[in-house]
């Protein structure tokens, strides 16, 4: 950076880089992240991300409870998108235990996570909006998830961190009048959608603030090992919907919306594409709702077999993981946790080079990160 | 009716032996109605942008939420007054005052309607002081508040405010020339400085002076929505990057930083339409006194007229915030400097052709 500056500079003006701590507590920071900024002018030239603020040991945690009763923690972990935590431990010790699941429940966790994907999403959206300084947008999008708050409180009798799934299939079916309710209000959300996006998306200011912002090209992104939208608007298809297919996901029809240049525009995009995929499968399992059972057949004592497994969802903000060691007992004797927040956050170093501050808030925004999942 | 008059003819000869006593009673009747306006609009803003952003707003102190001003004002008087030990305490004590006196000493210059008659034939102005370089003094005083705002962030001793300060140093590089341009394109079809001459000009013209100088309208709104701080420009401020400029301000001494703000919305509000919106001139209707109208009704419905004007301007600039997001302050020097500037430069031209060859 020196050496750009005129030769006059260098003589007269002595100047030196500042460091300058962004958070624990800091506003566009989504929570108690850290991240110690070296700075020329408002110029980063070195990030050093501290996280760990949040550490709540979870996965120490999990190693003292039974499979069942560990399953409403890690509702805590991303607790903006609670019900796709929720189903990637069940669907993992359901793997482990080589359960079957009915294929109604299936349709209906694939209706309750994309919803969740939906209500996280809208969060999202909400806030990085506000931190680029559209205030308005902070309001719109926490009213379009209230009613998916409602739907959740009607199905599970929790909003925010409902412990969706149990071990092995669903606890109850929908509520009288809760699919109408579901149907109504993604009709009232398509364009809900629209209108955003004429609000920012051909909005000069906003293409001016994102696009060429928190470049991060499709070879770093494959080698940092990002998932989710931050992935995918750098121009990688990898959905574990997809690639991995889990639960009733290959039944249904839709598509993987990419990016082109990998920068805040392009996962912003990619974002609002995804929220109208998510509406259209909830659509699509709602009209296909098969009859049966939605209990499966698990058994009281979850006793698992010796061995280890490792099962990922896609969660709203990437490929969510649970690799469990098992040593025969009813508690599992180590559990990972492979969270997209913590390792979509490793971007932010390369995504932030040469970046000013204002652009940093675009990019940590654009990541989609909640630190209750950064730091577990 | 003739007690009331022989009172105030008493009254009167007494203000006149003192002429102070009148520039004193008008300084007080001007900055009770500014502090109430300025008041006022904090809650306006925080109404409408509660129903622009599906809220209520503030509607709980007294009927539509009407005191809430006053607890705002309340609260903040009774808070903690800090001064951080790292700052630099004279200093950091100054800059509220910096920032809060330009706007309100640039109220001085305004003319507000057409002067009042009085029974016994004496004429009062609505201006304290309409100096003959009334523009000239705005535009030097209003450049004054921006050291607030820098000395606040400087003397905090904190590194946000910081930055808050750096980024109003240059914001103030790069709206400054524009709106200095844009404002020269209209006294130059007026051919003075004085804001009354200037509302008289466009009176005598029967246009506004947004008519020819369109473009400079438009630059005058961009920067000037830049010299308020506000969204779009609110970069020193930048609540969700570097907090602003008054990190380390609590109590009263933000409260000045606050309603200065708020000041400096009125004042722009106040000073476009003079420039470019006919002030109190009353559209539509060229001269009600040719009409048999007492010349106090006219000047009663020249301040309604100014007022709903500066309402309008004040409203749009809510409007404004409401809907865009923020600009990062490297694009605001490069609108300042690449897109304001230039345009203001050729609007100046094409006034100067206008005036020349157009209004002979």
């Amino acid at each position: 950076m020196n050496a750009e500056k005129p030769s006059y500079m260098r003589e007269v003006l002595e100047t030196r880089e500042m460091e300058l701590n962004m958070g624990p507590q800091h506003p566009a920071t989504h929570g108690v992240y850290r991240a110690i900024l070296t700075l020329d002018g408002e110029r980063i030239m070195k990030l050093n991300s501290v996280v760990g603020y949040l550490h709540r040991g979870i996965e120490k945690w999990a190693e003292y409870r039974t499979y069942q009763q560990g399953v409403p923690i890690y509702d805590r972990l991303d607790y903006l998108g609670a019900v796709l935590n929720n189903h990637g431990i069940v669907g993992a010790v359901e793997k482990l235990l080589q359960l079957e699941v009915p294929r109604k429940a299936e349709y209906q966790r694939v209706i309750c996570d994309e919803l969740q994907r939906l209500a996280s999403h809208l969060m999202w959206f909400a806030t990085h909006a506000l931190d680029i300084g559209a205030m308005s947008v902070l309001f719109y999008g926490v009213r379009e998830r209230e009613p998916i708050m409602d739907l959740f409180e009607a199905h599970f009798g929790q909003r925010l961190l409902p412990n969706a799934y149990p071990i092995g299939g669903c606890r109850l079916d929908f509520p009288k009048g809760w699919t109408e309710a579901c149907r109504k209000f993604l009709k009232a959300l398509k364009p809900r959608i629209d209108d955003y996006e004429t609000l920012l998306t051909g909005n000069r200011m906003w293409r001016q603030r994102t696009i060429g912002v928190g470049v991060i090209s499709k070879e770093d992104a494959i080698a940092y090992g990002l998932s989710g939208p931050t992935l995918r608007g750098s121009g990688v298809c990898f959905d574990v919907r997809r690639s991995i297919p889990y639960s009733a996901y290959p039944e249904f029809d839709f598509e993987i919306p990419l990016g082109t240049n990998g920068d805040v525009f392009d996962r912003y995009l990619c974002r609002m594409k995804e929220m109208r995929q998510s509406i259209r499968i909830i659509e699509q399992a709602l009209d296909g709702m098969p009859e049966g059972d939605l209990k499966g057949k698990a058994p009281k004592i979850m006793r698992a077999p010796m061995g280890e497994v490792y099962f990922t969802v896609e969660a709203a903000k990437g490929q969510l993981g649970y690799y469990i060691v098992s040593d025969g007992t009813d508690k599992p004797y180590r559990l990972h946790i492979k969270s997209p927040s913590f390792i979509n956050l490793q971007g932010l170093n390369r995504m932030s080079e040469g970046a000013l501050i204002a652009d940093m808030v675009a990019i940590i925004g654009s990541i989609d990160i909640v630190l209750g999942e950064v730091d577990r | 009716m003739d007690t009331l008059l022989n009172l105030w003819s008493t009254i009167e000869s007494w203000m006149l032996a003192f002429p102070v006593v009148i520039y004193l009673v008008k300084i007080g009747i001007l900055l009770g109605c500014v502090f109430a306006v300025v008041a006022y609009i904090t809650l306006a803003e925080r109404r409408l942008l509660g129903f622009y952003q599906s809220r209520l707003g503030p509607n709980r102190v007294g009927p539509l939420g009407l005191i809430q001003p006053v607890a705002d004002g309340l609260k903040c008087f009774l808070k903690e007054d800090i001064v951080p030990l790292n700052s630099n305490p004279l200093l950091f004590r100054l800059a509220p005052v910096f920032a809060f006196f330009p706007p309100f000493a640039g109220f001085a210059v305004f003319t507000f309607a057409l002067p009042w008659v009085m029974p016994n034939g004496r004429t009062y102005h609505y201006s304290v002081a309409d100096v003959d370089l009334g523009v000239l003094f705005i535009m030097a005083i209003s450049s004054l508040g921006i050291f607030g705002l820098i000395l606040a962030g400087w003397s905090s001793g904190s590194k946000y405010p910081l930055f808050g300060s750096l980024r109003s140093a240059s914001q103030m590089l790069a709206y400054e020339v524009p709106l200095t341009l844009s404002v020269i394109s209209v006294v130059m079809m007026a051919g003075s400085f004085r804001l009354s001459d200037i509302v008289a000009a466009q009176q005598a013209y029967k246009f506004y002076f947004f008519i020819p100088c369109i473009i400079g309208f438009v630059v005058y709104f961009i920067s000037s929505v830049a010299e308020m701080n506000r969204t779009p420009f609110d970069l020193p401020e930048g609540e969700s990057e570097i907090i602003g400029f008054h990190t380390e301000y609590s109590g009263m001494r933000f409260a000045f930083f606050f309603v200065a703000e708020y000041a400096n919305v009125v004042f722009i509000s106040m000073l476009a339409p003079a420039l470019f919106l006919g002030g109190y001139d009353i559209p539509f209707v060229n001269d009600l006194a040719l009409y048999g109208a007492h010349p106090n009704i006219v000047s009663i419905l020249g301040v309604c007229s100014y007022a709903a004007k500066s309402t309008i301007f004040a409203l749009f600039v809510i409007w404004v915030r409401a809907t865009f997001p923020r600009y990062r302050y490297d694009q605001l020097l490069k609108i300042g400097w690449l897109v304001l500037l230039p345009i203001a430069l050729a609007n100046l031209f094409v006034v100067a052709g206008i005036k020349l060859f157009l209004l002979k």
